[in-house]
Protein backbone atom coordinates (compact mmCIF):
# COMPACT_ATOMS: atom_id res chain seq x y z
CA UNK A 1 0.00 0.00 0.00
CA UNK A 2 1.28 3.25 -0.87
CA UNK A 3 1.34 5.68 1.84
CA UNK A 4 3.22 8.33 0.65
CA UNK A 5 5.32 10.08 -1.95
CA UNK A 6 8.76 9.45 -2.13
CA UNK A 7 10.52 13.26 -1.74
CA UNK A 8 13.60 12.30 -3.61
CA UNK A 9 15.97 15.31 -4.63
CA UNK A 10 14.26 15.73 -7.98
CA UNK A 11 10.92 16.27 -6.52
CA UNK A 12 12.21 18.20 -3.91
CA UNK A 13 14.24 20.34 -6.64
CA UNK A 14 11.33 20.63 -8.89
CA UNK A 15 8.68 21.60 -5.57
CA UNK A 16 10.76 23.90 -3.88
CA UNK A 17 11.43 25.89 -7.02
CA UNK A 18 8.01 26.30 -8.22
CA UNK A 19 6.78 27.71 -5.21
CA UNK A 20 9.43 30.16 -5.20
CA UNK A 21 8.35 30.74 -8.82
CA UNK A 22 4.89 31.33 -7.56
CA UNK A 23 5.58 33.63 -4.95
CA UNK A 24 7.88 35.65 -6.83
CA UNK A 25 5.82 36.28 -9.94
CA UNK A 26 2.21 34.69 -9.49
CA UNK A 27 1.72 35.45 -5.94
CA UNK A 28 -2.29 36.13 -6.63
CA UNK A 29 -1.96 32.18 -7.29
CA UNK A 30 -0.37 31.48 -4.03
CA UNK A 31 -3.15 30.25 -2.15
CA UNK A 32 -4.43 27.93 -5.09
CA UNK A 33 -0.78 26.30 -5.23
CA UNK A 34 -1.76 25.44 -0.95
CA UNK A 35 -5.09 24.40 -2.14
CA UNK A 36 -3.80 21.43 -4.70
CA UNK A 37 -1.08 20.77 -1.80
CA UNK A 38 -3.54 19.86 1.16
CA UNK A 39 -3.10 16.43 2.87
CA UNK A 40 -6.89 15.83 1.65
CA UNK A 41 -5.68 16.00 -2.47
CA UNK A 42 -2.69 13.86 -1.17
CA UNK A 43 -5.48 11.39 0.48
CA UNK A 44 -7.14 11.16 -2.87
CA UNK A 45 -4.24 10.32 -5.22
CA UNK A 46 -2.72 8.14 -2.91
CA UNK A 47 -6.55 6.34 -2.77
CA UNK A 48 -6.79 6.02 -6.24
CA UNK A 49 -3.44 4.92 -7.13
CA UNK A 50 -3.48 2.31 -4.33
CA UNK A 51 -6.98 0.95 -6.06
CA UNK A 52 -5.23 0.91 -9.43
CA UNK A 53 -2.23 -1.11 -7.79
CA UNK A 54 -5.12 -3.61 -6.78
CA UNK A 55 -6.45 -3.87 -9.98
CA UNK A 56 -3.33 -4.33 -11.77
CA UNK A 57 -1.55 -6.10 -9.69
CA UNK A 58 -4.62 -8.81 -9.00
CA UNK A 59 -4.58 -9.13 -13.24
CA UNK A 60 -1.13 -9.11 -13.69
CA UNK A 61 -0.57 -11.61 -11.25
CA UNK A 62 -3.59 -14.45 -12.77
CA UNK A 63 -2.04 -13.38 -16.26
CA UNK A 64 1.00 -14.71 -15.46
CA UNK A 65 -0.83 -18.08 -13.87
CA UNK A 66 -2.82 -18.11 -17.09
CA UNK A 67 0.69 -17.80 -19.35
CA UNK A 68 2.56 -20.45 -16.94
CA UNK A 69 0.12 -22.81 -18.28
CA UNK A 70 -0.52 -21.79 -21.86
CA UNK A 71 -3.81 -20.85 -20.97
CA UNK A 72 -4.68 -17.83 -23.00
CA UNK A 73 -8.01 -16.03 -22.64
CA UNK A 74 -8.98 -12.62 -24.09
CA UNK A 75 -7.61 -9.60 -22.02
CA UNK A 76 -10.81 -8.18 -21.25
CA UNK A 77 -11.27 -11.41 -19.09
CA UNK A 78 -8.03 -10.92 -17.19
CA UNK A 79 -8.19 -7.20 -17.08
CA UNK A 80 -6.66 -4.25 -18.22
CA UNK A 81 -2.62 -4.09 -19.24
CA UNK A 82 -0.82 -1.86 -16.86
CA UNK A 83 -1.35 1.88 -18.39
CA UNK A 84 1.61 3.23 -20.77
CA UNK A 85 -0.15 6.52 -21.34
CA UNK A 86 -2.46 8.17 -18.87
CA UNK A 87 -4.67 11.00 -19.67
CA UNK A 88 -5.66 13.47 -16.56
CA UNK A 89 -8.65 15.37 -17.30
CA UNK A 90 -8.79 18.67 -15.64
CA UNK A 91 -6.01 17.90 -13.33
CA UNK A 92 -4.85 21.38 -12.38
CA UNK A 93 -1.19 21.45 -11.17
CA UNK A 94 -1.18 17.45 -11.20
CA UNK A 95 1.74 17.89 -8.72
CA UNK A 96 0.66 14.96 -6.75
CA UNK A 97 -0.69 12.71 -9.26
CA UNK A 98 1.98 12.75 -12.02
CA UNK A 99 4.34 11.55 -9.12
CA UNK A 100 2.72 9.17 -7.90
CA UNK A 101 1.38 7.63 -11.33
CA UNK A 102 4.67 7.61 -12.97
CA UNK A 103 6.40 5.92 -9.76
CA UNK A 104 3.96 3.57 -8.84
CA UNK A 105 1.93 2.69 -12.03
CA UNK A 106 5.02 3.26 -13.89
CA UNK A 107 3.12 5.40 -16.60
CA UNK A 108 5.82 6.25 -19.38
CA UNK A 109 3.35 9.38 -20.14
CA UNK A 110 0.77 11.45 -18.21
CA UNK A 111 -1.08 14.54 -20.82
CA UNK A 112 -2.94 16.81 -18.27
CA UNK A 113 -5.28 18.31 -19.94
CA UNK A 114 -6.51 21.73 -18.54
CA UNK A 115 -8.41 24.64 -19.37
CA UNK A 116 -6.55 27.45 -17.19
CA UNK A 117 -3.18 28.88 -18.62
CA UNK A 118 -1.71 29.12 -15.61
CA UNK A 119 -2.06 26.06 -14.62
CA UNK A 120 -0.56 24.48 -17.37
CA UNK A 121 2.68 27.40 -16.56
CA UNK A 122 2.40 25.98 -12.59
CA UNK A 123 1.75 22.45 -13.55
CA UNK A 124 4.92 22.85 -15.85
CA UNK A 125 6.86 24.12 -12.86
CA UNK A 126 5.84 21.22 -10.56
CA UNK A 127 7.02 17.99 -12.90
CA UNK A 128 9.93 19.78 -14.58
CA UNK A 129 11.73 16.95 -13.86
CA UNK A 130 9.14 15.03 -15.64
CA UNK A 131 8.65 17.57 -18.82
CA UNK A 132 12.51 17.33 -19.31
CA UNK A 133 12.20 13.87 -19.98
CA UNK A 134 9.03 13.63 -22.06
CA UNK A 135 7.00 11.95 -19.31
CA UNK A 136 4.49 15.07 -18.77
CA UNK A 137 3.32 17.36 -21.34
CA UNK A 138 0.00 20.02 -19.88
CA UNK A 139 -2.28 21.23 -23.17
CA UNK A 140 -4.97 23.65 -23.00
CA UNK A 141 -8.04 22.10 -23.63
CA UNK A 142 -11.69 21.96 -22.48
CA UNK A 143 -12.12 18.34 -22.72
CA UNK A 144 -15.73 18.35 -22.79
CA UNK A 145 -15.84 20.56 -25.79
CA UNK A 146 -12.57 19.58 -27.56
CA UNK A 147 -11.52 16.20 -29.06
CA UNK A 148 -8.38 14.82 -27.95
CA UNK A 149 -5.99 13.53 -30.63
CA UNK A 150 -5.81 9.76 -30.26
CA UNK A 151 -2.91 8.88 -33.07
CA UNK A 152 -1.76 5.75 -34.29
CA UNK A 153 2.07 4.67 -35.03
CA UNK A 154 3.61 7.31 -33.43
CA UNK A 155 1.07 8.42 -31.28
CA UNK A 156 -0.81 8.55 -28.19
CA UNK A 157 -2.91 5.69 -26.98
CA UNK A 158 -4.26 6.34 -23.66
CA UNK A 159 -4.90 3.19 -21.76
CA UNK A 160 -6.11 4.99 -18.51
CA UNK A 161 -8.34 8.22 -18.32
CA UNK A 162 -8.67 9.88 -14.69
CA UNK A 163 -11.32 12.79 -14.08
CA UNK A 164 -10.53 13.43 -10.41
CA UNK A 165 -12.93 16.87 -10.87
CA UNK A 166 -16.07 15.29 -12.32
CA UNK A 167 -18.20 17.32 -9.85
CA UNK A 168 -16.45 20.53 -11.76
CA UNK A 169 -17.71 19.26 -15.29
CA UNK A 170 -20.81 17.49 -17.02
CA UNK A 171 -21.07 13.98 -17.36
CA UNK A 172 -18.55 11.96 -18.95
CA UNK A 173 -21.20 10.48 -21.41
CA UNK A 174 -20.40 14.03 -23.17
CA UNK A 175 -16.40 13.00 -23.04
CA UNK A 176 -16.99 9.11 -24.66
CA UNK A 177 -18.86 10.96 -27.50
CA UNK A 178 -16.62 13.04 -28.48
CA UNK A 179 -13.37 10.59 -27.94
CA UNK A 180 -14.44 7.07 -29.47
CA UNK A 181 -11.25 5.42 -28.62
CA UNK A 182 -10.51 2.54 -30.54
CA UNK A 183 -9.11 0.47 -27.71
CA UNK A 184 -11.32 1.58 -25.35
CA UNK A 185 -9.41 3.25 -22.30
CA UNK A 186 -10.14 2.33 -18.77
CA UNK A 187 -11.70 5.07 -16.43
CA UNK A 188 -10.80 6.70 -12.95
CA UNK A 189 -13.83 8.88 -12.34
CA UNK A 190 -14.00 10.65 -8.84
CA UNK A 191 -16.37 12.93 -7.44
CA UNK A 192 -18.26 14.29 -4.49
CA UNK A 193 -22.09 15.26 -2.88
CA UNK A 194 -20.46 18.57 -1.23
CA UNK A 195 -22.64 21.14 -2.85
CA UNK A 196 -21.04 23.96 -0.53
CA UNK A 197 -18.94 25.20 -3.84
CA UNK A 198 -20.47 27.09 -6.66
CA UNK A 199 -18.20 25.36 -9.04
CA UNK A 200 -19.38 22.00 -7.66
CA UNK A 201 -21.69 21.90 -10.86
CA UNK A 202 -22.44 18.38 -11.29
CA UNK A 203 -22.08 16.64 -7.54
CA UNK A 204 -23.13 13.34 -6.88
CA UNK A 205 -24.90 11.68 -3.34
CA UNK A 206 -23.11 8.04 -3.96
CA UNK A 207 -20.54 5.98 -5.96
CA UNK A 208 -23.63 4.55 -7.60
CA UNK A 209 -25.20 7.17 -9.19
CA UNK A 210 -21.64 8.22 -10.42
CA UNK A 211 -21.57 5.16 -12.07
CA UNK A 212 -25.42 5.32 -13.66
CA UNK A 213 -24.39 8.89 -14.91
CA UNK A 214 -20.84 8.07 -16.19
CA UNK A 215 -22.67 4.90 -17.70
CA UNK A 216 -19.22 2.50 -16.20
CA UNK A 217 -21.56 -1.02 -17.09
CA UNK A 218 -18.32 -2.37 -15.98
CA UNK A 219 -17.33 -1.47 -12.45
CA UNK A 220 -13.53 -2.61 -11.56
CA UNK A 221 -14.02 -0.43 -8.18
CA UNK A 222 -16.20 1.57 -6.80
CA UNK A 223 -15.89 3.39 -2.80
CA UNK A 224 -16.15 6.27 -1.00
CA UNK A 225 -14.09 7.92 1.39
CA UNK A 226 -14.22 10.79 3.59
CA UNK A 227 -11.25 13.05 3.30
CA UNK A 228 -9.13 14.98 5.99
CA UNK A 229 -11.19 18.53 4.94
CA UNK A 230 -14.41 16.68 6.25
CA UNK A 231 -15.22 16.02 2.08
CA UNK A 232 -16.64 13.03 1.45
CA UNK A 233 -15.27 11.46 -1.75
CA UNK A 234 -16.53 9.01 -4.40
CA UNK A 235 -14.22 6.86 -6.82
CA UNK A 236 -15.29 4.98 -9.22
CA UNK A 237 -13.20 2.65 -12.05
CA UNK A 238 -14.22 0.96 -14.85
CA UNK A 239 -15.56 0.84 -18.35
CA UNK A 240 -18.65 2.29 -19.91
CA UNK A 241 -20.56 0.41 -22.37
CA UNK A 242 -18.97 0.51 -25.20
CA UNK A 243 -22.00 0.80 -27.54
CA UNK A 244 -23.63 2.81 -25.04
CA UNK A 245 -21.72 6.28 -25.75
CA UNK A 246 -24.62 9.11 -26.66
CA UNK A 247 -24.43 10.46 -30.09
CA UNK A 248 -26.22 13.94 -29.05
CA UNK A 249 -24.58 16.90 -29.41
CA UNK A 250 -21.34 15.17 -30.79
CA UNK A 251 -19.22 18.63 -31.84
CA UNK A 252 -16.59 21.14 -32.06
CA UNK A 253 -18.80 23.37 -33.87
CA UNK A 254 -15.87 25.36 -34.54
CA UNK A 255 -14.13 22.44 -36.84
CA UNK A 256 -17.62 21.40 -38.56
CA UNK B 1 -25.16 50.10 -44.35
CA UNK B 2 -28.12 50.37 -42.04
CA UNK B 3 -27.43 50.98 -38.57
CA UNK B 4 -29.69 49.02 -35.82
CA UNK B 5 -30.12 48.93 -32.30
CA UNK B 6 -31.32 45.85 -30.03
CA UNK B 7 -32.46 45.03 -26.74
CA UNK B 8 -33.87 42.30 -25.17
CA UNK B 9 -36.66 42.04 -22.41
CA UNK B 10 -38.45 39.54 -20.86
CA UNK B 11 -39.88 38.84 -17.90
CA UNK B 12 -41.47 41.25 -15.50
CA UNK B 13 -38.03 42.66 -13.98
CA UNK B 14 -38.16 45.64 -15.99
CA UNK B 15 -41.60 47.18 -17.72
CA UNK B 16 -42.17 48.51 -20.54
CA UNK B 17 -40.91 52.09 -19.67
CA UNK B 18 -37.31 50.80 -19.69
CA UNK B 19 -37.98 50.15 -23.49
CA UNK B 20 -39.41 53.42 -23.97
CA UNK B 21 -36.40 55.07 -22.26
CA UNK B 22 -33.98 53.39 -23.67
CA UNK B 23 -35.31 54.63 -27.39
CA UNK B 24 -35.28 57.88 -26.24
CA UNK B 25 -32.06 57.98 -25.32
CA UNK B 26 -30.78 56.41 -28.36
CA UNK B 27 -33.03 59.02 -30.65
CA UNK B 28 -31.22 61.46 -28.43
CA UNK B 29 -27.54 60.54 -28.29
CA UNK B 30 -26.94 59.10 -32.26
CA UNK B 31 -26.38 61.35 -34.99
CA UNK B 32 -26.55 58.68 -37.73
CA UNK B 33 -29.94 56.67 -38.80
CA UNK B 34 -30.90 53.46 -37.19
CA UNK B 35 -33.45 50.89 -36.87
CA UNK B 36 -34.69 50.05 -33.40
CA UNK B 37 -36.11 46.81 -32.15
CA UNK B 38 -36.70 45.15 -29.10
CA UNK B 39 -36.94 41.22 -28.34
CA UNK B 40 -39.46 40.51 -26.52
CA UNK B 41 -42.04 38.07 -25.10
CA UNK B 42 -44.75 40.82 -24.40
CA UNK B 43 -44.51 42.12 -27.66
CA UNK B 44 -47.65 45.22 -27.96
CA UNK B 45 -50.06 44.38 -30.99
CA UNK B 46 -49.05 47.43 -33.18
CA UNK B 47 -45.90 48.38 -32.38
CA UNK B 48 -43.37 48.17 -34.78
CA UNK B 49 -40.29 47.41 -33.20
CA UNK B 50 -41.31 44.66 -30.71
CA UNK B 51 -40.16 41.20 -31.89
CA UNK B 52 -41.84 38.34 -30.61
CA UNK B 53 -38.89 36.73 -28.44
CA UNK B 54 -37.92 33.02 -29.63
CA UNK B 55 -38.46 30.65 -26.70
CA UNK B 56 -36.73 27.44 -28.04
CA UNK B 57 -34.00 27.58 -25.64
CA UNK B 58 -36.67 27.54 -22.71
CA UNK B 59 -36.87 23.62 -22.15
CA UNK B 60 -32.71 23.49 -21.39
CA UNK B 61 -32.99 25.95 -18.47
CA UNK B 62 -32.70 24.80 -15.28
CA UNK B 63 -34.71 26.27 -12.97
CA UNK B 64 -33.26 24.59 -9.87
CA UNK B 65 -29.85 25.53 -11.39
CA UNK B 66 -30.17 29.60 -12.53
CA UNK B 67 -27.33 29.23 -14.96
CA UNK B 68 -27.20 30.72 -17.97
CA UNK B 69 -30.25 32.38 -16.92
CA UNK B 70 -30.16 35.45 -19.74
CA UNK B 71 -29.92 33.06 -22.49
CA UNK B 72 -32.70 34.78 -24.34
CA UNK B 73 -29.95 37.45 -25.16
CA UNK B 74 -28.06 34.88 -27.39
CA UNK B 75 -31.04 34.39 -30.29
CA UNK B 76 -30.43 37.33 -31.35
CA UNK B 77 -26.83 36.23 -32.33
CA UNK B 78 -28.54 34.00 -35.09
CA UNK B 79 -29.24 37.39 -37.34
CA UNK B 80 -26.86 36.29 -39.96
CA UNK B 81 -27.25 36.75 -44.30
CA UNK B 82 -30.09 35.19 -46.43
CA UNK B 83 -27.64 34.89 -49.44
CA UNK B 84 -27.78 31.39 -51.41
CA UNK B 85 -24.30 30.59 -50.88
CA UNK B 86 -24.34 31.27 -46.75
CA UNK B 87 -27.85 29.49 -46.87
CA UNK B 88 -26.24 26.39 -48.44
CA UNK B 89 -23.05 26.57 -45.84
CA UNK B 90 -25.51 26.33 -43.11
CA UNK B 91 -27.70 23.49 -44.27
CA UNK B 92 -24.35 21.33 -44.88
CA UNK B 93 -23.60 22.34 -41.11
CA UNK B 94 -26.95 21.05 -39.82
CA UNK B 95 -26.53 17.81 -42.02
CA UNK B 96 -23.02 16.79 -41.08
CA UNK B 97 -23.91 18.06 -37.13
CA UNK B 98 -27.18 16.72 -36.42
CA UNK B 99 -27.20 13.71 -38.86
CA UNK B 100 -24.08 13.00 -39.00
CA UNK B 101 -24.29 12.70 -43.46
CA UNK B 102 -23.23 14.58 -46.27
CA UNK B 103 -24.98 16.50 -48.98
CA UNK B 104 -24.53 13.24 -51.22
CA UNK B 105 -26.30 11.41 -49.16
CA UNK B 106 -29.19 13.50 -48.54
CA UNK B 107 -32.72 13.04 -49.76
CA UNK B 108 -35.73 15.95 -49.77
CA UNK B 109 -36.81 14.72 -46.53
CA UNK B 110 -33.70 16.30 -44.87
CA UNK B 111 -34.20 19.43 -46.83
CA UNK B 112 -37.80 19.67 -45.61
CA UNK B 113 -36.40 18.53 -41.95
CA UNK B 114 -33.75 21.57 -42.10
CA UNK B 115 -36.29 24.06 -43.41
CA UNK B 116 -38.53 23.00 -40.53
CA UNK B 117 -35.94 23.57 -37.79
CA UNK B 118 -32.56 25.68 -38.87
CA UNK B 119 -34.07 27.69 -41.38
CA UNK B 120 -37.28 28.64 -39.37
CA UNK B 121 -35.41 29.31 -36.45
CA UNK B 122 -33.45 31.95 -37.70
CA UNK B 123 -36.08 33.49 -39.82
CA UNK B 124 -39.47 33.17 -38.59
CA UNK B 125 -39.84 36.03 -35.71
CA UNK B 126 -36.39 37.60 -36.46
CA UNK B 127 -36.63 37.59 -40.23
CA UNK B 128 -38.17 41.57 -39.83
CA UNK B 129 -34.45 42.48 -37.88
CA UNK B 130 -33.31 44.79 -40.85
CA UNK B 131 -29.54 46.59 -40.67
CA UNK B 132 -26.13 45.16 -41.09
CA UNK B 133 -24.36 47.05 -38.19
CA UNK B 134 -25.85 45.70 -34.70
CA UNK B 135 -25.65 47.50 -31.39
CA UNK B 136 -27.03 45.53 -28.80
CA UNK B 137 -27.77 47.59 -25.40
CA UNK B 138 -29.13 46.33 -21.59
CA UNK B 139 -32.00 48.27 -20.62
CA UNK B 140 -30.04 49.48 -17.40
CA UNK B 141 -27.63 51.46 -19.42
CA UNK B 142 -27.41 55.58 -19.05
CA UNK B 143 -26.03 56.68 -22.58
CA UNK B 144 -23.72 59.46 -22.61
CA UNK B 145 -22.53 60.00 -25.74
CA UNK B 146 -22.99 59.53 -29.46
CA UNK B 147 -23.65 55.95 -30.05
CA UNK B 148 -22.58 56.84 -34.00
CA UNK B 149 -19.01 56.25 -32.08
CA UNK B 150 -19.92 52.23 -31.76
CA UNK B 151 -21.25 52.17 -35.59
CA UNK B 152 -18.14 53.44 -36.32
CA UNK B 153 -15.84 50.89 -34.96
CA UNK B 154 -13.75 48.70 -36.88
CA UNK B 155 -15.38 45.03 -37.24
CA UNK B 156 -12.26 42.87 -37.52
CA UNK B 157 -14.21 41.67 -34.16
CA UNK B 158 -17.00 41.68 -32.25
CA UNK B 159 -16.70 44.08 -29.56
CA UNK B 160 -18.14 43.19 -25.82
CA UNK B 161 -17.68 44.96 -22.38
CA UNK B 162 -14.33 44.32 -20.81
CA UNK B 163 -14.69 45.12 -17.29
CA UNK B 164 -11.73 47.43 -17.22
CA UNK B 165 -12.77 47.58 -13.44
CA UNK B 166 -11.90 44.17 -12.90
CA UNK B 167 -8.68 43.23 -10.99
CA UNK B 168 -7.27 40.74 -14.04
CA UNK B 169 -5.65 38.68 -11.58
CA UNK B 170 -8.49 37.79 -9.44
CA UNK B 171 -10.37 36.98 -12.95
CA UNK B 172 -7.50 35.06 -14.03
CA UNK B 173 -7.32 33.08 -10.27
CA UNK B 174 -11.33 32.06 -10.70
CA UNK B 175 -11.26 30.95 -14.50
CA UNK B 176 -11.60 27.29 -13.33
CA UNK B 177 -13.87 28.44 -10.85
CA UNK B 178 -16.25 30.11 -12.80
CA UNK B 179 -16.47 33.23 -11.03
CA UNK B 180 -15.04 36.61 -11.94
CA UNK B 181 -15.64 37.04 -15.58
CA UNK B 182 -14.16 39.87 -16.85
CA UNK B 183 -16.56 40.50 -19.51
CA UNK B 184 -19.82 42.10 -19.51
CA UNK B 185 -22.52 41.68 -21.86
CA UNK B 186 -24.81 44.63 -21.53
CA UNK B 187 -23.13 46.60 -24.63
CA UNK B 188 -22.08 44.02 -27.59
CA UNK B 189 -21.45 45.55 -30.79
CA UNK B 190 -20.86 43.29 -34.39
CA UNK B 191 -21.91 43.61 -38.24
CA UNK B 192 -24.47 40.99 -39.42
CA UNK B 193 -23.53 37.26 -39.83
CA UNK B 194 -20.35 37.79 -37.23
CA UNK B 195 -22.40 36.34 -33.92
CA UNK B 196 -23.76 33.24 -36.25
CA UNK B 197 -20.76 31.51 -35.01
CA UNK B 198 -21.49 32.12 -31.30
CA UNK B 199 -25.47 31.11 -31.90
CA UNK B 200 -24.48 27.71 -33.95
CA UNK B 201 -22.54 26.69 -30.54
CA UNK B 202 -25.21 27.05 -28.11
CA UNK B 203 -27.55 25.77 -30.64
CA UNK B 204 -25.86 22.66 -31.46
CA UNK B 205 -24.62 22.16 -27.77
CA UNK B 206 -27.93 23.50 -25.45
CA UNK B 207 -27.38 20.97 -22.86
CA UNK B 208 -23.49 21.60 -22.21
CA UNK B 209 -24.16 25.27 -22.25
CA UNK B 210 -26.88 25.48 -19.57
CA UNK B 211 -25.09 22.99 -16.97
CA UNK B 212 -22.00 24.43 -17.40
CA UNK B 213 -21.67 28.31 -17.25
CA UNK B 214 -23.26 30.01 -14.49
CA UNK B 215 -23.94 33.45 -16.76
CA UNK B 216 -23.87 33.85 -20.34
CA UNK B 217 -21.01 36.30 -19.62
CA UNK B 218 -19.33 33.63 -17.97
CA UNK B 219 -19.70 31.43 -21.02
CA UNK B 220 -18.14 34.08 -23.52
CA UNK B 221 -15.62 34.17 -20.70
CA UNK B 222 -14.23 30.72 -21.37
CA UNK B 223 -15.74 29.98 -25.10
CA UNK B 224 -15.22 33.20 -26.93
CA UNK B 225 -12.89 35.24 -24.85
CA UNK B 226 -8.65 34.76 -23.91
CA UNK B 227 -8.05 36.33 -20.56
CA UNK B 228 -4.85 35.94 -20.94
CA UNK B 229 -4.21 37.10 -24.41
CA UNK B 230 -6.95 39.40 -25.74
CA UNK B 231 -5.40 39.29 -29.28
CA UNK B 232 -6.39 35.56 -29.28
CA UNK B 233 -10.08 36.06 -28.54
CA UNK B 234 -13.11 35.52 -30.76
CA UNK B 235 -13.86 39.28 -29.07
CA UNK B 236 -12.61 42.37 -28.52
CA UNK B 237 -13.15 44.08 -25.58
CA UNK B 238 -14.67 47.77 -25.44
CA UNK B 239 -11.08 50.32 -24.75
CA UNK B 240 -10.87 51.75 -21.62
CA UNK B 241 -12.68 55.15 -21.75
CA UNK B 242 -15.43 53.88 -23.40
CA UNK B 243 -17.88 52.13 -20.71
CA UNK B 244 -17.79 52.18 -16.95
CA UNK B 245 -19.67 50.52 -13.99
CA UNK B 246 -21.99 53.22 -11.94
CA UNK B 247 -21.58 50.27 -8.58
CA UNK B 248 -18.15 48.81 -9.47
CA UNK B 249 -15.71 51.51 -10.95
CA UNK B 250 -13.86 52.33 -13.85
CA UNK B 251 -10.83 50.93 -14.29
CA UNK B 252 -8.93 48.65 -11.78
CA UNK B 253 -6.78 49.85 -9.30
CA UNK B 254 -6.99 53.41 -10.05
CA UNK B 255 -10.31 54.82 -10.93
CA UNK B 256 -12.63 52.60 -8.77
CA UNK B 257 -15.12 55.19 -7.00
CA UNK B 258 -18.30 53.79 -7.70
CA UNK B 259 -21.46 55.56 -7.94
CA UNK B 260 -19.57 58.89 -9.73
CA UNK B 261 -20.48 59.78 -12.80
CA UNK B 262 -18.56 60.27 -15.94
CA UNK B 263 -19.53 61.95 -18.59
CA UNK B 264 -16.39 61.77 -20.76
CA UNK B 265 -17.30 58.23 -20.86
CA UNK B 266 -19.63 56.67 -23.86
CA UNK B 267 -22.51 54.56 -21.36
CA UNK B 268 -22.96 53.77 -17.62
CA UNK B 269 -24.00 50.67 -16.76
CA UNK B 270 -26.09 49.92 -13.65
CA UNK B 271 -26.18 46.14 -13.68
CA UNK B 272 -24.46 44.54 -10.39
CA UNK B 273 -23.95 40.94 -9.86
CA UNK B 274 -24.31 41.59 -5.98
CA UNK B 275 -27.26 42.92 -5.95
CA UNK B 276 -30.75 41.80 -6.18
CA UNK B 277 -32.41 42.16 -8.94
CA UNK B 278 -34.27 45.28 -9.28
CA UNK B 279 -33.10 46.36 -5.85
CA UNK B 280 -31.32 49.99 -7.11
CA UNK B 281 -33.57 50.46 -10.11
CA UNK B 282 -34.89 53.58 -8.46
CA UNK B 283 -31.29 54.61 -8.54
CA UNK B 284 -30.99 54.48 -12.16
CA UNK B 285 -34.44 56.11 -12.58
CA UNK B 286 -33.00 59.44 -11.03
CA UNK B 287 -30.05 59.31 -13.93
CA UNK B 288 -33.26 59.50 -16.45
CA UNK B 289 -34.94 62.67 -15.09
CA UNK B 290 -31.61 64.66 -16.03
Amino acid sequence: MIEHIEYTSKVANDWKQAIADVSKDYSYLFKRVLDCSTSSQLQSKLWLVNELLNIYTVKDGLRTELQKHDISLKETLIGPLWPKNIALLGGWYANFSTELLITNIKAEFVHNCEFDEDAKIISYKFNKRYKDSGQYKCDIKDVMWQKFTEMVGERIVYDLIINTSCEHMFPMTRFYSLNKFENFPLYVLQSTNDREWDDHINCVSSPDELIEQAKITEVLYSGEQELDNGMKRFMVIGYPDKEGYRNDEITDSRLV
Amino acid sequence: MQNTIICVSWGDKYDRSYVKKLKEQCEENCSVPFNFYCLTDRPKLGTKHDINLPNYWDKYYLEDKGFFWAYRKCYMFALTHDDAETKEKRYHWWLQHFHNRTHDETSMRFNRAWKLDLEEKLFHRLGRIKGDKFLFLDLDVIIHHDLKYFFDLPMDKPYIVRGWWNDSDTCKKNYAKLKSTPLNSSVIRWDRGQLYEVWREIYANPELTFFTYPSIDNYFNHRWYNIWDEEKSFFRGFPQGDIYSWYKGNIFPHDMSKKTKRLDHKICLFNNSTQIEGENDDEMKEHWQE
